[in-house]
């Protein structure tokens, strides 16, 4: 009875304001971002005593390439300037020293773990927004639920009624040599639906697409709101999800993928190797809000990576793999313009954590969850996160 | 003059003229088209023989599967595990042509980054396609992925080619114990997993971990293995100090940046003052480890028999790999030959991964081709150009992430049946001839001879259906229907 009222008042509702569906973007920041030189910890000492070559300085006014001060104890890298203005309006939540109970150290066993939403050894086959479109595929049964942008589907959809991995919307079309593709597309389905099982439900999961972006396609996009996205293939991705959400096809859900995080070597400063990729981070994200402005009451979005790195520097002037990052999210549901958790300290004598690696206080699966609940408005936590006690962040607005 | 003194020295005027008409000629003369008959399988459950080929090679070339016949799988593995005994003239007609991949590493930067990108892609791809020593290619893909380089990582576009003949070409069907050392000081992985600048030059140096992690978790052990952090931490300390040296051509030790302690890993004490053979104590460690021999097994069987491969087929691997300590070849043989390999609930259970789609699409059709930029471009679309994977782990070996590639191969199967991926040439009506198909009762033959069996009722309905307005006789509707065989279920595994 419950349940069937619940479904009622959530039909009316979408009727009332014909708002489309929530869309999540999670972008995974590959290889274990330095997040310590993201907001930087200027108030600490020990900060500039472990990093003497590649630490970011404190803010200082009226210096060009200074990082920026967002309170007493922390600052922006200047590379994250383009987001400035999101913290302050307090859209742009940052949440510090979050992380997975993974001690392994291995970039592919922290990033399985994060995307399958598991513990360590916690082996569960699925990912945990293919688990969350699953459980939640109510009225979006026909729709792009989910896109994963760029070339291979990331497991953290790893079980999802349907997935769909693109780079532009563009040339999403069938050529056939008589220029017929309709009677090939009509085979090809019929040969997908011979048997069910999991490549023939991409098959036919393709030609859905197929028929949708072929409608989406007729007109030529242009970005509102001066949006300036970098010209590099994550502007590209976002421009193309910002498009999917503006085409109202359902779509739940978008991966995108930003690699070179993995910076053992020469890691840089203000400016150098991880200051380029920060930069592009914040343009690409920058713009897509800007583009999105119509639609912020339906869009979040959240950066994440498998691991941060360790407090003190290499021989080689980079990072090796440590512990706990620091978690951001954008949208209007989002408790922003603070960071949120204590600030662990630099001293770190428990070797389990690994030698020097951030202490994790938070379990990023409590930050998930608070998503899941008060943004997407999906409540079976414990199917998600089977076994796991969310712990109380408020990282968004109830 | 015989045929096979005349093909070489055709091939030694070819590769320098590099005319490509000329070669294609050649190639069809002598054997590298289709031959006149074809007998495709006649029955509606997967032959073995086709079976065996599908697994050890990229694909059957129109006549594999009677070659096979004629002389039974185990001489024909036999003759495929002693690749220098097999002639490649023809493959090398193609292949051999790119000056940079006959470099050593150090000419190579004299060469601009994106001819050294487009000659090593080149290479890989026509010699998947042409050569005929089958087993040899798919094993160097094998190896390319286990010992993955990323070449738009540092200085690794200069060092790949070097790696790709030195370490994984020389190797791959050798020993496990020399791949891995060839492996850990190639200059390539030096740069790609920062093992050129691991060193304790200074009391407070503390070791780069990179190349150590990856040695015991991708190369050796795998993650679950039995090893410790503090092992990876060791390991790395004992490999401290190896470099390349660009001008100088060659890979050097300085002890200067070695750390001189005593280690411990895995249980072995390495004294103090080790040196440079602080490596091959490490190696010999790690590759005596029983966890590599399962892990490597492991590896090879969900590679060549399921995705999930019988225990006990590993275990009895595995034993043969620590008895012949690490022969690849024996390995293989035991694979191949044991009775795992052929349960038929295995069969055609693995999908093919964008490049095999592709190479074996290629060779079902007896295709010519010169692998230029368009031919390329489709493997970009599906994520899996050789070298451009970003992580050590390499192009995953499994069906999950590449399901979101169907449409690319859907477009591929048409592109390539209308002969519109430049630089790439089939000829279809000469193959359908080769089968001897005279009208569309007959297209279970051309279907049988891309996926080793006899339609299914069900499968025949919709080709018949599709062909049913059409005449056989018209060229875009041959196109159309070898398209659609491409883009079938059933040529998406093998």
């Amino acid at each position: 009875m419950d349940i069937l009222r619940q479904g009622f008042l959530r039909k009316l509702l979408f009727a009332k304001n014909k708002e489309q569906s929530t869309t999540l973007v999670c972008v995974f920041l590959r290889g274990g971002a330095d997040t310590l030189n993201f907001v930087v910890p200027y108030g600490d000492d020990d900060y500039y005593r472990l990093r003497p070559s590649i630490h970011i300085a404190a803010p200082k006014n009226n210096k060009r390439e200074s990082s920026i001060r967002l309170d007493d104890f922390y600052a922006f890298h200047p590379k994250l300037s383009p987001l400035y203005p999101l913290f302050e309006e307090g859209r742009l939540g940052i949440v510090q020293a979050v992380g997975s109970d993974n001690t392994s150290g291995s970039h592919f066993e922290a990033q399985d773990q994060m995307e399958h939403g598991s513990s360590q050894h916690q082996l569960l086959g699925s990912g945990w927004l293919g688990r969350h479109l699953r459980l939640h595929n109510n009225e979006h049964k026909k729709a792009i639920s989910a896109v994963a942008m760029g070339t291979t589907i990331p497991e953290s959809l790893r079980g999802a009624p349907n997935i769909n991995v693109i780079q532009s919307l563009s040339d999403l079309k069938i050529h056939t040599a008589s220029g017929n593709s309709q009677s090939a597309r009509d085979a090809i389905a019929k040969m997908y639906g011979i048997q069910s099982n999991i490549l023939n439900q991409h098959g036919q999961d393709t030609l859905g697409l197929l028929q949708k972006i072929e409608n989406l396609q007729k007109s030529e996009y242009r970005p509102e709101n001066n949006a300036n996205y970098p010209q590099n293939s994550f502007g590209n991705e976002l421009r193309e999800v910002a498009r999917l959400i503006k085409g109202q096809l359902g779509l739940q859900v978008a991966c995108i993928d930003l690699g070179g995080w993995d910076t053992h070597f020469f890691q840089g400063q203000e400016n150098g190797l991880q200051a380029g990729n920060i930069d592009t981070l914040a343009k690409g994200l920058a713009a897509f809000d800007a583009d999105l402005h119509r639609y912020k009451n339906s869009v979040t979005t959240v950066v994440m990576t498998e691991f941060g790195r360790r407090v003190y520097e290499n021989s080689s002037m980079g990072t090796d793999h440590g512990r706990a990052f620091t978690f951001f999210a954008l949208g209007n549901k989002i408790n922003g313009g603070q960071v949120l958790g204590k600030w662990p300290g630099l001293k770190n004598d428990n070797d389990e954590e690994g030698p020097g690696g951030l202490k994790v206080q938070y379990d990023y699966r409590s930050l998930l969850s608070e998503i899941l609940l008060d943004v997407l408005n999906n409540r079976q936590i414990a199917k998600i996160f089977p076994n796991f006690r969310p712990q109380k962040i408020g990282l968004t607005k109830r | 003059m015989n045929r096979r003194d005349f093909v070489k020295v055709m091939a030694g005027t070819l590769s320098l003229c590099g005319c490509n008409d000329m070669i294609s000629a050649v190639s069809k003369q002598f054997g590298q088209g289709i031959p006149k008959t074809l007998t495709p399988a006649q029955q509606s459950t997967l032959d073995k023989d086709f079976h065996f080929l599908s697994r050890t090679t990229y694909g059957l070339w129109p006549g594999d599967l009677e070659k096979v016949k004629n002389m039974g799988r185990k001489a024909w593995l036999e003759k495929q595990l002693q690749p220098q005994n097999i002639n490649d003239t023809l493959c090398d007609l193609r292949a051999r042509r790119f000056e940079t991949i006959h470099h050593h590493f150090s000419t190579c930067y004299e060469y601009k980054k994106k001819t050294l990108r487009s000659e090593m892609v080149k290479h890989t791809l026509l010699r998947a396609i042409y050569s005929r020593r089958q087993l040899f290619e798919v094993m160097v893909g094998f190896w390319s992925d286990h010992f993955n380089i990323h070449i738009e990582k540092a200085d690794c576009i200069y060092l790949k080619a070097t790696d790709d003949r030195e370490v994984i070409r020389k190797h791959a069907l050798g020993n496990f114990r020399d791949l891995i050392r060839a492996s850990a000081i190639s200059p390539a992985m030096l740069v790609y997993l920062d093992g050129k600048s691991n060193k304790k030059q200074k009391p407070q140096d503390i070791p780069n971990e990179n190349y150590a992690r990856e040695l015991l978790e991708l190369h050796t052990l795998g993650v679950y293995g039995g090893y410790t952090q503090k092992d990876v931490f060791e390991v790395a300390r004992a490999l401290t100090g190896w470099r390349y040296h660009r001008r100088k051509r060659d890979v050097f030790f300085n002890v200067h940046l070695h750390d001189q302690g005593q280690k411990t890993i895995l249980g072995h004490t390495l004294p103090a003052n080790g040196g440079k053979e602080d490596l091959e104590r490490v190696l010999d460690i790690v590759c005596n480890h029983p966890s590599t021999a399962s892990y490597i097994c492991y590896k090879l069987a969900k590679r060549f028999v399921a995705p999930k491969p019988p225990k006990q087929l590993v275990t009895n691997m595995s034993k043969v790999f620590s008895d012949t300590k690490g022969d690849i070849k024996a390995v293989l043989r035991y694979l191949f030959l044991s009775e795992e390999f052929y349960n038929p609930t295995f069969f055609a259970q693995k999908f093919k991964r964008p490049f095999h789609f592709i190479v074996s699409s290629l060779r079902f059709l007896a295709a010519d081709t010169y692998a230029r930029r368009p031919q390329i471009n489709y493997l970009e679309r599906m994520g899996q150009v050789p070298f451009q994977y970003p992580t050590p782990d390499g192009y995953p070996d499994e069906m999950q992430p590449w399901l979101g590639t169907l449409l690319w191969r859907w477009n591929f199967a048409h592109a390539v049946a209308a002969n519109k991926v430049s630089g790439t040439r089939i000829h279809l009506r000469k193959l359908l001839k080769s089968l001897n198909i005279n009208d569309k009762e007959q297209v279970t033959k051309v279907i049988a001879h891309f996926i080793g069996r006899l339609p299914t009722p069900q499968e025949q309905q919709i080709f018949a259906e599709y062909m049913n307005d059409k005449d056989m006789k018209k060229a875009t509707n041959q196109q159309e229907l070898l398209g659609l065989i491409l883009c079938s279920p059933a040529f998406q595994r093998y």
